[in-house]
């Protein structure tokens, strides 16, 4: 199942990954579902695309992950952002904004 | 990015694999789970909800291997992955495999060793410090091309004057051996006579002790030795008191001051034992020249600003000297000068071994193709399944790869056998034969040969076979159709593979033609019943009348053995042991010095050399004992070949005719003409007709040539049988003089062909097997054609056509492929084989009869190897061709 927005380029997946562990540890589907809420529908990322995601942010340092209980008992796997995960969460944040602001610009120009 | 924690991870997780897809597979059941439990909570049944929740996954192992894709180790695993499948799949095909890899083997095998000598003789630098600086020098005749040893007095005033050499020496160019006595039987021992400076030229430490030291080639110094590890191992036991030996070199006391390392080897051609100062005595004339010249160029310095200068010395020479010629300086760089007669044939050898390996290549190529039309079903699968093209090429190529390492390693085991086999049974006179060996260097090319020839073979058939063709393949029914293109491409290689084929046939059957002439020339003697072998005398046969002396009694004795039909000494052998030429003057020539000098070669013998070696007498008379040449004022007589006769005097009776010898001067001695001989060889088999002078070897002129003689022994039987006889009456004589280089006539031409035998050999090998592997292809080609027409020609057959036309419809297929590959390969022939011109001994490199002939067994063997599969296409039954649908 294709993503509902195709145009979610990977560089902005893991930012808003990394934006969902801001707020506290989380596991897959749940990072999931709240991109999905907070977007209000308009980004639905499926597996196929969240879990490459994740590996790529373990690799890059930016997350760890455990394993925990969940909130209905099940055993799931939790990402944690980590120190240099929030400094490049903030580092992107700073340019996205930059860009959005750049290119809301040069359209409204 | 930190590389050194992703190179980390990967490795983590390529160690602990099954614990990242288990804790993989385990989240994804949790995100499953999860999500299902949110649609419960949304009021969904709990199976509902699993499913929807499955479905919205997508494919599990989908999701899997997109996650693997993500770390760099996947592309590892990916390789591994197909490393392994290939290695079953050619396990599957045992018998394709095999011959595959016996092919690659064959042909990298080959290009190894081969290169493996090119490598160390032709391309490493020599192993010296600094070797560029390491220059040969000589003189020639101005206007000569060709580079000749120095005389004494050239090589003293260079040494003196010259400012461009940091060091000049000389090795003395006569002998190449020393007898050695006092140590037991006297045997020859390979050396040379160097001046002093010589070792400091090459920078090489010795093991033990010192080289010369200057002012050792003086005059009146007493004499010295260095020698090699080798013969202090084998003669001295390592003795570690070695510098305080000496040895009996020719007679003369040598004090051992030094010890070279094994890998210093110079002159290199052969083993070199002893390195012994050679005495630069003041010389009485400008001749003999017979001293090669080398130096280490000062840094900075070019050969051509040297060479100038020697110009400049040896001109102030000649003025010194006004009845001798006037010669000029020639250098060249060491390595040249000890590898350029070699290089033409090695690089020839080379190139015949690379289309070797071209031809292999395409026989490997063509499998490949026929295997892949047989695989393209299971190709097909693959793609319907979603692997992109890409993805089945790279598998494909990988599958070749594995194929060509399988055969490069094979051939690297090949290649160290034929270069071990080369060195122990191959011809031994090769510059820096040492040095040869399979390196890194070596291992390198190799690698590349291999993988470029894995590309070459694999590239082709990969692509052809994953052609986006999905449907015919899985389809199953059509199969001639989807394979035309591959069937297109697999013809033109063969085509091509036959050219080179005939290539490489052409080239030796030029070779083969141009040996069998060359073995077919006479040396001019008669070969049967003749043993030679070599006895110098020591330097206490010093004045003329002892050296004298000794061989009219040594000849004596000979003489009297039983056995012994005659005996004869002389200085030169045929077909190729000259030891020296000597310009001329016929009287009533003139005394012109700026004409180029005529040469002859020049020799002493005994009376009866002629008579041994059964050189016929044409006119006058041979030497005899009586002749009476022992003082200063008996008139000198020469016996001439008869083809000094035809050119010099045509016409006229040369008998009783005079010529001078030496430099062109007035006041030389006359010796007159006694005798005209048949023409032998002295300067190889190969060299042109040219005037010969013998002298008797008791003239007082020639006592000191007459010191290293070859003994000529005719016997009424077995040559051979006669050598121990030999050896005692010599040993009767003086048991400090060895017998040495002993050998039938026969083994003297033998040995004097070895170079051209064995690469017309080698080059008639590469061609053998080049004819094979393309009548394998060919076969191969044609037996597939039919396997893939059966169909077709058993409708033809149940239609009515003969057997006769079918065998002849097949038959058409190879041999249209047979003349599209010969009319490319005798183009490609008569552009290349001008190449080995320099190789052949008068045989035009377009000879028409090695062409034709070469061409008329390809094609024989050709109709042979499409013969076999056509006849069986003839007995295709047609009921069970149809059926076989």
């Amino acid at each position: 199942m294709p993503d509902k927005n195709t145009a979610l380029v990977q560089g902005t997946l893991d930012m808003l990954i990394l934006k969902t562990l801001a707020l506290e540890p989380m596991h897959a589907h749940g990072i999931g579902l709240r991109i999905e809420q907070i977007s209000q529908g308009v980004f639905q990322v499926n597996p196929g695309s969240l879990f490459p995601a994740f590996k790529r942010l373990e690799r890059a340092g930016w997350v760890n992950s455990e394993w925990r209980a969940t909130e209905n008992n099940r055993r799931a796997k939790y990402y944690v952002l980590t120190a240099s995960g929030r400094k490049q969460l903030k580092s992107e944040t700073r340019d996205w904004k930059a860009q959005s602001v750049a290119i809301a610009r040069i359209l409204e120009a | 990015m930190n590389i050194f924690r992703h190179l980390k991870a990967g490795v983590r997780e390529l160690v602990r694999r099954d614990k990242t897809e288990s804790e993989l597979s385990e989240e994804l059941s949790a995100y499953v789970q999860s999500a299902a439990d949110a649609k419960v909570q949304a009021g969904a049944t709990r199976e509902e909800a699993l499913r929807s929740a499955r479905l919205e996954m997508g494919g599990v192992e989908s999701v899997k291997h997109q996650v693997r894709a993500v770390g760099w180790e996947f592309g590892l695993e990916v390789f591994a992955q197909d490393v392994r499948y290939g290695l079953r799949m050619l396990l599957k095909a045992p018998l394709f495999t095999a011959v595959a890899v016996t092919t690659i083997a064959l042909g990298i095998g080959a290009n190894t060793a081969m290169f493996s000598l090119v490598d160390a003789i032709l391309l490493r630098p020599l192993p010296y410090p600094e070797p560029e600086r390491l220059i040969v020098v000589g003189t020639h005749q101005r206007g000569e091309s060709e580079m000749s040893p120095m005389g004494t007095a050239d090589f003293l005033a260079w040494r003196d004057r010259q400012q461009s050499f940091e060091h000049v020496a000389i090795i003395d160019g006569a002998g190449g051996s020393f007898a050695l006595s006092g140590m037991g039987t006297p045997e020859r021992i390979p050396g040379v006579g160097v001046s002093a400076n010589f070792f400091s030229i090459f920078g090489v430490a010795p093991l033990k002790g010192r080289g010369f030291n200057p002012g050792e080639d003086s005059p009146g110094v007493p004499g010295v030795a260095v020698i090699s590890e080798n013969f202090w191992r084998d003669h001295l036991n390592s003795d570690p008191e070695v510098l305080n030996r000496t040895l009996t070199l020719n007679g003369k006391q040598h004090a051992i001051v030094g010890v070279m390392p094994a890998g210093f080897r110079f002159p290199s051609r052969r083993a070199v034992d002893i390195w012994a100062i050679h005495t630069l005595n003041p010389p009485d004339g400008r001749p003999p020249y017979g001293l090669l010249a080398l130096g280490r160029l000062k840094p900075g310095i070019g050969v051509r600003q040297a060479e100038a200068e020697l110009d400049q010395i040896v001109a102030q020479v000649t003025t010194q000297y006004p009845s001798s010629p006037e010669l000029d300086g020639v250098m060249m760089p060491m390595k040249e000068w000890m590898v350029s007669d070699f290089s033409t044939a090695l690089l020839v050898l080379l190139g015949a071994i690379a289309l070797l390996l071209l031809i292999a290549v395409v026989n490997v190529a063509n499998l490949l193709l026929a295997r892949a039309t047989a695989r393209q079903r299971e190709v097909a699968v693959r793609m319907a399944l979603g692997a992109s093209r890409k993805r089945v090429v790279r598998q494909l190529l990988t599958e070749s790869a594995v194929l060509s390492l399988l055969g490069g390693v094979t051939g690297l085991l090949l290649a160290w056998l034929a270069v071990r086999a080369f060195l122990a049974f191959g011809p031994g006179q090769m510059p820096r034969l040492n040095e040869v060996g399979i390196n890194s260097g070596v291992l390198l090319f190799t690698f590349v040969v291999c993988v470029g020839s894995g590309i070459l073979f694999g590239l082709a058939p990969a692509i052809e076979s994953s052609r986006p063709s999905l449907t015919d393949p899985l389809k199953d029914t059509n199969r001639s159709s989807s394979s035309a293109s591959a069937h297109r491409t697999h013809r033109a290689l063969l085509v091509f593979e036959v050219a080179l084929a005939l290539l490489l046939m052409i080239g030796s059957g030029l070779l083969i033609r141009s040996f069998v002439r060359l073995s077919g020339v006479s040396p001019g003697v008669e070969t049967g019943h003749v043993i030679t072998a070599a006895i110098s005398l020591p330097n206490k046969y010093a004045d003329p009348p002892k050296i004298r002396q000794f061989w009219q009694q040594f000849l004596e004795r000979v003489q009297s053995q039983p056995g012994v039909k005659t005996a004869g000494i002389t200085m030169s052998l045929p077909p190729n042991l000259l030891e020296i030429t000597n310009p001329f003057t016929v009287e009533g020539q003139g005394y012109d010095r700026h004409r180029q000098l005529q040469l002859a070669e020049e020799m002493t013998v005994s009376p009866d050399y002629f008579l041994a070696l059964g050189i016929p007498l044409l006119k006058g008379r041979f030497f005899s004992p009586s002749d009476r040449v022992e003082g200063e004022k008996d008139p000198m007589i020469v016996i001439i070949n008869e083809t000094m006769a035809k050119q010099y005097f045509s016409g006229k009776d040369p008998i009783g005719s005079r010529i001078q010898t030496g430099d062109p001067d007035p006041s030389a001695p006359w010796e007159t003409i006694v005798g005209v001989v048949g023409d032998v060889k002295y300067s190889g088999l190969d060299s042109g007709p040219g005037p010969t002078i013998y002298v008797p070897y008791n003239e007082n002129a020639w006592a000191g040539w007459a010191r290293e003689m070859y003994l000529v022994v005719r016997s009424t039987g077995n040559a051979t049988d006669l050598v121990p006889a030999i050896r005692t009456q010599l040993a009767g004589m003086d048991s400090a003089i060895p017998l040495a280089q002993i050998r039938t006539m026969e083994e003297l031409l033998d040995e004097s062909i070895v170079q051209q035998r064995f690469r017309t050999w080698l080059i008639s090998g590469f061609a053998a097997l080049a004819l094979l592997l393309s009548a394998i292809g060919l076969y191969a080609l044609i037996s597939y054609s039919v396997s893939q027409r059966t169909r077709e020609i058993g409708v033809r057959v149940a239609l009515g056509a003969q057997r006769s036309n079918v065998l002849g419809m097949v038959l058409r297929e190879g041999m249209q492929l047979l003349v599209f590959g010969l009319l490319l390969g005798l183009v490609g022939a008569l552009s290349v084989t001008r190449i080995i011109r320099s190789l052949l001994y008068s045989t035009s490199s377009t000879d028409a009869l090695s062409f034709i002939v070469t061409s008329l067994t390809l094609i024989a063997v050709a109709l042979l190897a499409c013969y076999i599969p056509a006849r069986r296409a003839t007995k295709v039954d047609p009921m069970v061709a149809l059926r076989y649908e």
